[in-house]
């Protein structure tokens, strides 16, 4: 009762801020702080400079915390005090039924490749234009894995190290040509409880927390062993070998201490300051982590000694969980052309070059990257592997989907933590699952 | 004379009827109504009328019972902690607060952090390579517990929650204390009443009222507990740490199921009346006829 007070109150003050939101011709709810906001400000700058007065865009933003909620409870009530707004991946079926599809404009074809416009597709349709692009990078300590390659002490423990734990004899290998075995047989290798000359305290740092993002981290691990969602018949397949021999390796790493006993609480910001403290000898993380751990202010003790390659491989393959952020229409809209306008735009080379010089990370065609490469050299390997090894699960647009993330959290934490055993824990997923996800 | 007088009375009492009717009276016919309704976020608007099948999916759901059994658990212990240390906190510390005030202040300030940044200052605080408190006992013992791991959680969540809201029970209870007449305790003193004799018959009886008080308010604000346990580890490994509060929200929010978070909301407020009726009772059965 108290939360939907506070939800009627939020509206009340919404509408009273609308007073004033009203005047502008097309208003655009963007996501709050950080880069993105930083870049959208840019964009909206440029535009305005030569939009007709009718066309000019003003932008909005709510504060992070609670943000989709919030979103899905304005658009739920057929708000006008936005025309665009922002979109997710793994949201878009739960907004979708308040969106406008739009039809994309030439231009975006020669901005964004085939798979980042997919990010921004549900049912058959297309319902933004991509912003942003989130995956992942195995980032791992360059020094230390070059000393791994190099030392012979080292390369002897290694091998000792994963029969005893990984039950075969390994050869320390660059990372790019890491499997997730090799991986484990790092983390174990750096892990000063097993190999008391390792350098850092932990071989990795998994974010185990229950929280939906953390599944999109561990997703990557699960794909690269063949796991997924759904077949295409539609029965859930969590239950596969491929996600038990996913989440032993996370159980596994936990129970033998290569990542912080309190990983179970652990997402973005903990793993980073592990990792950043240079104590964690690898991480698996989200791409926009890269600059604060690379930064010699931030993060002295590693920055300059990271390396980054897409995840490790399995035996399906090599994976990584991609998602975008992106703006779209909201159907309630009383500005609909405006919004389009806006949009047609925003899905240029041009308006994509200033929102990634502003600090935007927009996955862009390699025609694009190719003149800001020498600014933003991140640009180049999100776009890389986003078209190399990006992938979203089957059922990952879903309107439940975001609830399907919820309660694999939940579950596979509870395993993890030792609280329920693994056939509980996905016994427990896939008949959840089969609600959320039945047609 | 005796008419007009009513009459007045009812014309200044409308406004404020008419403000709780609307502030809370329409809240409540709304919540009665998701609670029985099909609704989410895509039908908020034209909720689908299905009967009592939300109290029955709620009352059917062991989560909702685990979450029950959680603030349940962490409303007794924290309110029975916070008062015991309250009690001799106030009874101890009695003589310095007479002689310097000021002190009270001082120990207030706890309870002046709203309960969501507690949550972020530990969450700093006991993390291994940023906080404080692992680096100290790495330092000192070489080891230090998962303060938020499956074993300690708990454990580490009533010590936040005690720490930050003894200050509100010392407050009751020094003022019940000092309230306490210096003659009364003259009289027992020349009975030959020593200074346990005095606590446990003079003092403690007469403060008995404020320590109920003290812990039925203690109680509710730990068991509704939402903030300072979400930011610091959400609703925990496998849904450990979800409180009723964190239950509902997640029940709206997250799951999106609007009837079932109602549902569950009702049946709080139900918990609640039937508790407060029956304290109430108790209480005028307590106080003497006139």
């Amino acid at each position: 009762m108290t939360r939907l007070k506070t939800l009627l109150a939020g509206a009340a003050m919404l509408a009273a801020m609308g007073i004033s939101a009203a005047k502008a011709e097309v208003t655009v709810l963007g996501w709050p702080g950080g880069p993105e906001e930083a870049g959208l400000r840019k964009v909206a700058e440029a535009y305005n400079a030569k939009a007709s007065e009718a066309d000019k865009v003003k932008l909005i933003f709510f504060n992070r915390d609670g943000f989709f909620d919030k979103l899905a409870a304005d658009l739920a009530a057929g708000t006008t005090e936005f025309d665009v707004n922002l979109l997710a991946t793994y949201a878009l079926g739960r907004y979708a039924p308040f969106m406008e599809p739009i039809t994309l404009p030439a231009a975006a074809n020669e901005t964004f490749p085939e798979k980042v416009l997919a990010t921004m597709q549900y049912d058959g349709k297309q319902y933004g234009i991509p912003t942003d692009l989130s995956l992942h990078f195995m980032y791992y300590r360059s020094d230390l894995i070059e000393k791994l390659l190099t030392d012979a002490d080292w390369k002897t423990t290694y091998g000792e190290i994963s029969e005893k734990y990984l039950g075969k004899k390994l050869e320390p290998k660059g990372p790019d040509q890491w499997t997730w075995e090799d991986w484990m047989a790092t983390a174990l290798f750096f892990t000063k409880s097993i190999n008391k000359d390792s350098p850092t305290r932990y071989g990795s740092v998994l974010q185990m927390k229950n929280l939906l993002f953390n599944m999109m981290v561990w997703h990557s691990a699960a794909r690269a062993e063949g796991g997924d969602w759904m077949d295409a018949s539609g029965a859930i397949t969590v239950d596969s070998p491929a996600f038990r021999t996913a989440l032993e390796m996370y159980k596994t790493l936990f129970d033998d201490g290569a990542t912080p006993k309190d990983s179970t609480s652990y997402e973005y910001a903990e793993a980073n300051a592990a990792f950043g403290s240079g104590q964690a000898a690898t991480m698996l993380q989200w791409n926009a982590a890269f600059a604060d751990l690379d930064s010699k202010e931030k993060t002295p003790a590693v920055a300059g000694k990271i390396g980054t390659v897409a995840p490790p491989t399995g035996p399906a393959g090599r994976f990584t969980h991609i998602h975008g952020l992106g703006l779209g229409i909201n159907k309630a809209s009383t500005h609909k052309e405006g919004a389009v306008k806006f949009l047609d735009w925003l899905a240029t080379p041009e308006a994509m070059t200033i929102y990634a010089k502003a600090g935007g990370s927009p996955a862009l065609s390699d025609a694009v990257v190719a003149g800001i490469v020498a600014e933003r050299p991140d640009l180049k390997k999100l776009g890389e592997f986003a078209g190399a090894y990006g992938f979203v699960m089957n059922g990952g647009t879903a309107a439940k989907a975001l609830q399907v993330y919820e309660l694999q959290a939940k579950e596979f934490t509870a395993y993890w933590s030792g609280e329920k055993t693994l056939d509980e824990a996905l016994a427990a997923t896939k008949s959840g699952m089969a609600e959320l996800l039945k047609q | 004379m005796e008419r007009q007088t009513i009459l007045q009375g009812r014309v200044l009492i409308t406004p404020l009827t008419a403000f709780l009717i609307a502030l809370l009276g329409f809240p409540l016919l709304l919540d009665l109504l998701y609670s029985v309704s099909q609704v989410g976020f895509e039908n908020i608007r034209a909720p689908e009328i299905s009967g009592l099948g939300n109290y029955a999916k709620a009352l059917a759901d062991p989560e909702f019972w685990a979450a029950a059994w959680f603030s349940l658990r962490f409303g007794l212990i924290v309110a029975s902690i916070q008062v015991v240390a309250g009690l001799v906190l106030a009874i101890f510390l009695a003589p310095l607060f007479a002689a310097r005030p000021w002190l009270i202040a001082f120990l207030m300030l706890p309870m002046m952090v709203a309960p969501a940044l507690v949550g972020l200052m530990y969450r700093l605080i006991l993390h291994e390579f940023v906080g404080v408190v692992p680096y100290y006992l790495l330092e000192w013992y070489g080891d230090f517990p998962a303060f938020l791991g499956r074993q300690w959680v708990f454990t580490t969540l009533v010590v936040i929650e005690t720490l930050q809201w003894t200050p509100f029970a010392l407050l009751i209870l020094h003022s019940a204390y000092a309230a306490i007449s210096p003659d009364v305790r003259e009289a027992a003193a020349l009975d030959g009443a020593t200074g346990l004799r005095q606590l446990v018959s003079i003092d403690l009886p007469l403060m008995l009222p404020a320590i109920g008080v003290t812990a039925f308010i203690r109680f509710i604000d730990s068991f509704r507990v939402f903030d300072n346990i979400y930011t610091l580890v959400g609703s925990g490994a496998g849904g450990s740490t979800t409180s009723m509060s964190i239950y509902i929200y997640q029940a709206f929010f997250k799951v999106g199921d609007i009837g079932l978070a109602v549902a569950a909301s009702m049946l709080l407020l139900a918990a609640s009346f039937v508790v407060l009726w029956t304290i109430n009772r108790l209480t005028a059965r307590r106080e003497p006829a006139p």
